[in-house]
């Protein structure tokens, strides 16, 4: 069956064109952070994500109304089985550099991620690719399943059905990379030839500045609004903040929590909340005997009034979480988690029953914030559950993923996803499937793999309900308990507009106006 | 002179070597692994921890890992990469720079203007000029740094909108705010420490000769009382100049100045131990360095002091 997905125009791109502004579009200042890198490679963070999506352009991109993929490089796709797959590529693109970006450009970089020489942070993205182990092991040099046909012909072949490609290679991970850039990789990054929207101007200045002016011979359909991108480099959000209230800045997506209740006093209109796939859970390590009953992680769940944490903790900001997909993606449900309602009653007859541990002890990581609410849930879990004491472990992210990897955690601990596309896939398999990398909680379950394994070997219209079924699973077996989803709240100068976030929590800064300047 | 001087540089081999040990052993110890913490909650490929966790030596024990190091400092000039590898002379270069001119900046405010208040303080004791300069001296050393940072930023930056908030792009203008917050504790101190002992040496005999004679009471403090009051400050300003890159690491991050103070911290945080060690020395040697420049002032100040 052919798949081809139409470009489904963005709602607030179209509001743009009948106000255009003036010269050109006009220069925007905005924050990130100190990225690790400028590899689209090696980059996992959201410090320099953000910043290689405006200088790169993947075969697909997202479409940020109904979070699927769009044709961006490639005009077309094709698929019998969703393991062989043929993408047709736009003959218009040129790197920043005058080289045209062909099908050899996407077997080259690709090749050049996944070998293990080069340590690339988004190797792994591409396992799903024929070829991927041998490469890895050293085997091979190539991957077998990525061919160019003809220069505008990509031929990818997989090693199992996975109906969720386009959506994937809408990632960093598989953005095209120019032939100078694997002469000299450090070179390279310190100013980004792409194929995207914008290109750099000058070096990224670390820790101070990265500045980009539109690529005025971007051929997709909707280049960015604004003349010239400047993003400013913090490391401190609460600075951050204070230069936007005093004009320095134009845009900060994540204002600090301290300042949520005072941003309406300090930005008027000039702000905005914004729904985020991050999702905070609480997890429970069932390869201990504690949390190995199913009534035991329900009755926890059940203990847990989620509203009054977003309430009395967050003042409102956050969405509460009664399932483990992104409220922000399509297929997601708000009813679909029986023992996610607060009900204490209930829980404490089942924790009862089961016989949960009296006394545990609740793990987090230092960080922002995190501490408290996991008190509060504790303390409901004091109140409402026959549990006596919670002690408490706080340690630093890296010794925290340590105690992770070795298996020695004993009790529920704090952990957060976010999405790298939006995909009901990577919200689960990453997490849930067995022997996951990140399946902290070392939950295991074979109808959740199995329910997975169709979802993912279905196409793009079939799959939701299939990845509904698989999240059901989860549901009701409850690895980790979900928690909320975090909201992003962006302020903004008075001289732009259309300032809103996607699901990773970036601005899209392509599509704000400068109102005047 | 010139043999003390030798020997006070021979002596800063020593003191940098076992410096760096230690500063590479503590962060060696740090628990957690820094090559799993680089990628968050979203794993690398264990293919790749590995070829990373060679590259930089992290298999090996701590004293091969050391030497290591060490050896490419000093026979190659070479000073490591950070994970992602970037040089960490090209660190040092880019920040280094922007922590020597708040520094400076900050000296000269602590040194000024505790100089003035200090002098004011003590000629005109007991007056209200005296009772204001302590007062506000005293809030100044009891106002915690991040209080002083952030109520300049708002009265300042924000409000009055005279100083950038923030960053570096406006020139010297942006020092102004973070080197008045890193200079403000000394300040009270040196004005403290300058009144007392001029205090003291105005009631001293040679000022009380030296007035009877006839003198101007300008030249009488400065010629006579400052000169012998100036040798605990400069003790004390030396002394602080180097331990301003330990204030550095609050201000800059506050002010997101790119300096080596907010980056020493987050290399702290990540593991990093190439940057930390690297950064730490030039600090260390920093510290020495000022110190025999203290030491020898001393013989300029006071004739009676000489080194052989």
């Amino acid at each position: 069956m052919a798949l081809v997905l139409s470009a489904c125009g963005n709602g607030a791109e179209e509001g743009a064109a009948d106000t255009q502004p003036a010269d050109g579009g006009g220069v925007i200042s905005t924050y990130t952070c100190e990225p690790q890198n400028l590899q689209p490679g090696n980059n996992t963070e959201n410090c320099g994500s953000r910043v290689l999506q405006q200088l790169f352009t993947g075969l697909t991109e997202v479409d940020y109304d109904t979070y699927e993929a769009q044709p961006a490089m490639a005009v077309d796709w094709h698929t019998e089985d969703q393991v062989q797959w043929t993408f047709e590529l736009s003959e218009e693109y040129t790197f920043h550099n005058g080289d045209p970006v062909t099908a050899q450009s996407f077997v080259d970089t690709w090749n050049w991620v996944v070998d293990p020489d080069n340590a690339q942070a988004t190797a792994n993205f591409h396992d799903k690719f024929l070829g991927y182990e041998d490469v890895v092991n050293g085997d091979a040099e190539e991957m077998e399943g990525v061919r160019a046909v003809d220069d505008y012909t990509l031929e990818i072949e997989l090693v199992e059905p996975f109906g969720q490609l386009p959506i994937v290679l809408t990632y960093n991970g598989f953005y095209p990379m120019p032939e100078v850039a694997f002469e000299d990789m450090d070179a390279f990054q310190r100013s980004p030839i792409g194929n995207g929207r914008y290109q750099m101007d000058g070096e990224w200045v670390h820790d101070s500045e990265i500045n980009m002016d539109r690529y005025e011979d971007w051929p997709g359909e909707n280049p960015g609004e604004p003349e010239r991108i400047e993003w400013r480099i913090y490391n401190d959000i609460e600075t951050a903040y204070l230069d936007v209230q005093a004009g320095e800045l134009d845009i900060l997506g994540e204002v600090p929590p301290s300042r949520i209740g005072q941003i309406e006093d300090d930005f008027g209109d000039n702000y905005s909340q914004n729904e985020s796939s991050r999702f905070v859970y609480i997890g429970l390590p069932t390869y201990q005997q504690e949390w190995e009953d199913v009534n035991v992680r329900r009755a926890l769940s059940m203990a847990m009034d989620r509203e009054e944490i977003n309430e009395q903790i967050f003042q409102g900001a956050m969405t509460p979480a009664y399932g483990i997909l992104p409220p922000i993606l399509p297929m997601s449900r708000n009813d679909a988690c029986e023992y996610c309602e607060f009900d204490p009653e209930q829980a404490a007859e089942l924790y009862e029953e089961a016989g949960g541990p009296t006394e545990f002890t609740v793990y987090t990581d230092i960080g922002t914030g995190h501490d408290e609410y996991v008190e509060a849930i504790a303390n409901q879990w004091i109140s409402h559950l026959p549990v006596e004491d919670i002690t408490f472990q706080s340690l630093e992210f890296a010794q925290y993923l340590d105690l992770h990897d070795s298996r020695e955690v004993t009790g529920p601990y704090r952990l957060g996803w976010l999405l790298a596309y939006p995909s009901a896939q990577y919200a689960m398999e990453p997490l849930y499937s067995t022997g996951a990398a990140s399946n902290n909680a070392e939950y295991s379950s074979e109808d959740f793999d199995d329910a997975i394994a169709e979802a993912n070997s279905a196409d793009a219209e079939e799959a939701d309900e299939l990845y509904q079924a698989a999240e059901d699973h989860l549901l009701e077996d409850l690895p980790v308990l979900p928690l909320f989803f975090q909201d992003y709240f962006i302020v903004h100068t008075d001289r732009v507009d259309n300032v809103y976030s996607d699901l990773s929590s970036y601005v899209r800064v392509e599509d704000v106006r400068v109102l005047e300047d | 002179m010139t043999g003390y001087i030798i020997r006070r540089l021979l002596q800063f081999i020593p003191v940098v070597i076992v410096a760096t040990l230690i500063v590479y052993a503590m962060v060696f110890l740090m628990p957690g692994d820094p090559i799993r913490a680089l990628s968050g909650d979203r794993p690398m490929s264990e293919q790749v921890q590995d070829r990373l966790r060679e590259q930089y030596n992290l298999n090996d024990p701590f004293l091969i890992q050391y030497g290591k190091y060490m050896w490419g400092v000093f026979t190659q000039g070479d000073f490591g990469t950070t994970f992602q590898g970037r040089p960490v002379l090209d660190i040092i270069q880019q920040g280094l720079p922007v922590t020597l001119t708040l520094a400076a900046v900050a000296f000269c405010f602590q040194a000024i203007i505790g100089a003035i208040a200090g002098i004011l303080a003590a000629v005109y004791k007991d007056s209200f000029i005296d009772r204001f300069v302590q007062v506000s001296l005293v809030v100044a050393v009891a106002l915690p740094t991040l209080a002083i940072a952030f109520l300049l930023q708002l009265t300042f930056g924000l409000n009055l909108g005279w100083f950038p908030i923030a960053g570096t792009r406006d020139g010297m203008v942006s020092y102004i705010l973070p080197g008045i917050v890193l200079a403000a504790v000394s300040t009270g101190i040196v004005a403290r420490m300058l009144r007392s002992e001029l205090i003291e040496a105005l009631q001293s005999d040679y000022v009380r000769t030296a007035t009877a004679k006839g003198m101007k009471r300008s030249r009488v403090v400065t010629r006579h009382g400052l000169r012998n009051s100036l040798i605990p400050v400069v003790t004390f300003l030396g002394a602080d100049l180097a331990t301003m890159m330990g204030g550095a690491i609050v201000v800059e991050s506050v002010f997101n100045m790119p300096g080596l103070g907010g980056q020493v911290f987050r290399s702290i945080q990540a593991q990093e131990n190439t940057i930390v060690v690297g950064i730490v020395t030039l600090m260390v040697l920093f510290y020495v360095v000022v110190n025999l420049l203290v030491d020898l002032l001393y013989a300029v100040l006071d004739p009676r002091i000489r080194y052989e």
